[in-house]
């Protein structure tokens, strides 16, 4: 377990780095857990509220990956702060390459 | 409903009219139940934080109070809040009741407040994801399909009793693995759950209500029992051997699981059947949103955006409650420990400041995802997904199989459930022709 380190940028621009993230939960659960700004998950990631939503760097992306059909549709109802790397974190499952991962959280509907 | 004539819009109302309506009006108010608007919109501007004594409870109107209430779960108690409403003026007999002749009380697991609630929250997520609900879109085709097949020469339906309410019912026994056979009941346990927070029940319907509950229980204590043994591919499966972690807490008890089937059954019933029903209604009332869903009922990005906007323009739910487990400020205004509140959704997706043009039905809203009408917070409604879907597939073959949908009643005449529960059209008669 553990193992995975990731770093949040909250909306006022502070950033947090999630030292314990463990493999297998979401990067919502470990954003939660650190009572990250701006994550409020309040569907508790059901895909169904973007309100866990975040700009993966550009850098990470392509490790990140595209979000599939469901959560696409979820990422078109919030287009107005919608970008290029958008995702919606509880879709995104944390694993050791992901370790090092940065990410701006989207400001609040 | 919409933009019925006889409620003015905020701009043309003064002051000295809705200082009067604030101070005579109550939710209880025939008048006001019909035509909400009006009254809302008088509170926003003028008392946002209102105390109607009719009711003994604070109604809650601007979004940005509703927002903060949502986002304090331990200051503003659902628990408190849901089970003082509960069958409000007779709560000890009901419970005598129950457990007497229902099998037991079981208070509502999910109607708490953290950190009980995030647990027993967590082992019923599972079952509702939007990719889980994904995988049920087939299904919920089959279903629509099959209704329509049923009505669609007709001509004429009532929206209310041959369409929504049989159309949810189908597809909660579907969900949930119940029994086809008890589709008549379940509205009728639908209805008695609902009165109980709805505040409009006098003693003898109370009692009604009370014996269709515990034959409610009965039905699902047996139907769990039968899944405890057998496991199957459904929701109450889902949530009868629901885990998460190990030890003490780790699956759901008995009593508890009892609770939210029974939560699921009622919560996912009357409020779904309401969206659909004001589906209808919009397609009748508004040609030119029925023209775009005609053209683009393949997109399913416009279908979804369609879906929030009839929810926001229209939200089932009327109002639900909490209360305050100490002194705390809202609005402007000082709530004293134990003050109850009723939150007002339909209100806050009305604030013109939140949402320009509210009565306007306009797909393209870029905040389309701040309304409230499934609330927010740790409570946020756990069904989303599954009613979303739900709406979205009804609208989608609704408008390709029939068309030049017409209300067959004056639109003044149309009657709402007496509770402050849900906002729920009684009867919807109109009139349509087949075209697919
Ligand atoms: C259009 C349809 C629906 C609407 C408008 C709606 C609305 C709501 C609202 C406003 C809440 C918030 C309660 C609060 O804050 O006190 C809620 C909670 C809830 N809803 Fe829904 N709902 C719908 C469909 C469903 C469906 C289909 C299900 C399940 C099958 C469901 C199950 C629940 C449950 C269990 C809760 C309690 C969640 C909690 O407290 O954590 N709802 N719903
Ligand atoms: S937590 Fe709701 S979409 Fe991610």
């Amino acid at each position: 377990m553990g193992g995975v380190v990731a770093t949040l940028i909250q909306p006022d621009g502070t950033a947090v780095r999630i030292a314990d993230a463990q493999k297998g939960e979401s990067l919502m659960e470990a954003a939660r857990r650190a009572g990250v700004a701006g994550i409020l998950a309040e569907c508790g990631g059901a895909c169904s509220c973007a309100t866990c939503h975040v700009f993966i760097d550009k850098l990470w992306f392509s490790k990140v990956g595209d979000p599939d059909q469901v959560e696409e549709e979820m990422l078109d109802m919030v287009d107005y702060i919608r970008r290029p790397t958008s995702r919606l974190s509880c879709q995104i499952r944390l694993h050791e390459g992901l370790s090092g991962l940065v990410a701006e959280v989207a400001p609040e509907l | 409903m919409g933009s019925t004539s006889g409620e003015a819009t905020a701009e043309d109302m003064n002051d000295v009219q809705d200082a009067k309506l604030i101070a005579e009006g109550t939710l209880l108010d025939p008048f006001v139940h019909k035509h909400p608007r009006r009254f809302y919109a008088a509170m926003r501007r003028l008392d946002p934080v209102h105390y109607d004594k009719s009711i003994d409870m604070y109604l809650i109107s601007r979004w940005e109070d509703i927002q903060a209430i949502q986002r304090d779960p331990l200051t503003f108690s659902v628990n408190k809040g849901y089970h003082e409403q509960q069958a409000k003026g007779f709560a000890e007999e009901f419970q005598q009741i129950l457990r007497e002749k229902g099998g037991g009380y079981f208070p509502d697991a999910i109607m708490s407040d953290p950190p009980y609630h995030t647990r027993v929250r967590k082992l019923m997520e599972n079952a509702f994801t939007a990719h889980r609900v994904k995988e049920l879109e087939p299904r919920i085709e089959a279903v629509v399909g099959g209704l329509i097949d049923e009505i669609a020469d007709r001509g004429s339906m009532n929206a209310v009793t041959d369409f929504a309410q049989p159309l949810t019912i189908r597809i909660i026994c579907e969900q949930l693995g119940l029994d086809w056979s008890i589709k008549d009941k379940i509205a009728r346990w639908s209805t008695a759950v609902t009165a109980q927070i709805g505040r409009m029940q006098d003693r003898a319907e109370m009692l009604e209500h009370a014996a269709q509950i515990c034959e409610l229980q009965h039905h699902i204590i047996a139907a769990m029992r039968e899944w405890q043994a057998q496991p199957r591919e459904d929701m109450i499966s889902d949530i009868v051997h629901a885990k998460e972690g190990d030890g003490e807490g780790s699956v759901l008890t008995f009593e508890e699981a009892v609770s939210l089937v029974r939560a699921l059954l009622i919560a996912g019933n009357e409020t779904t059947a309401t969206a659909l029903s004001n589906l209808v209604f919009i397609l009748a009332t508004q040609p030119e949103v029925l023209a775009k869903l005609q053209q683009s009922a393949d997109d399913d990005k416009l279908m979804n955006r369609f879906v929030e906007e009839l929810l926001r323009i229209e939200p089932p739910v009327r109002g639900l409650s909490r209360m305050t487990t100490r002194d705390v400020e809202l609005g402007g205004k000082l709530l004293p420990q134990g003050a109850h509140l009723l939150l007002m959704y339909a209100s806050a997706n009305d604030e013109p400041e939140v949402f320009p043009e509210p009565r306007k039905f306009d797909m393209d809203r870029t905040n389309i995802m701040k309304h409230v009408s499934f609330g927010g917070g740790v409570h946020k409604c756990v069904g989303i997904a599954l009613a979303r879907m739900e709406i979205k597939v009804a609208a989608r073959q609704l408008v390709r199989r029939l068309g030049n949908f017409r209300l067959a009643i004056d639109e003044n005449a149309i009657a709402f459930l007496p509770t402050v529960a849900t906002r729920t059209m009684e009867s919807l008669p109109v009139t349509f022709e087949r075209i697919g």
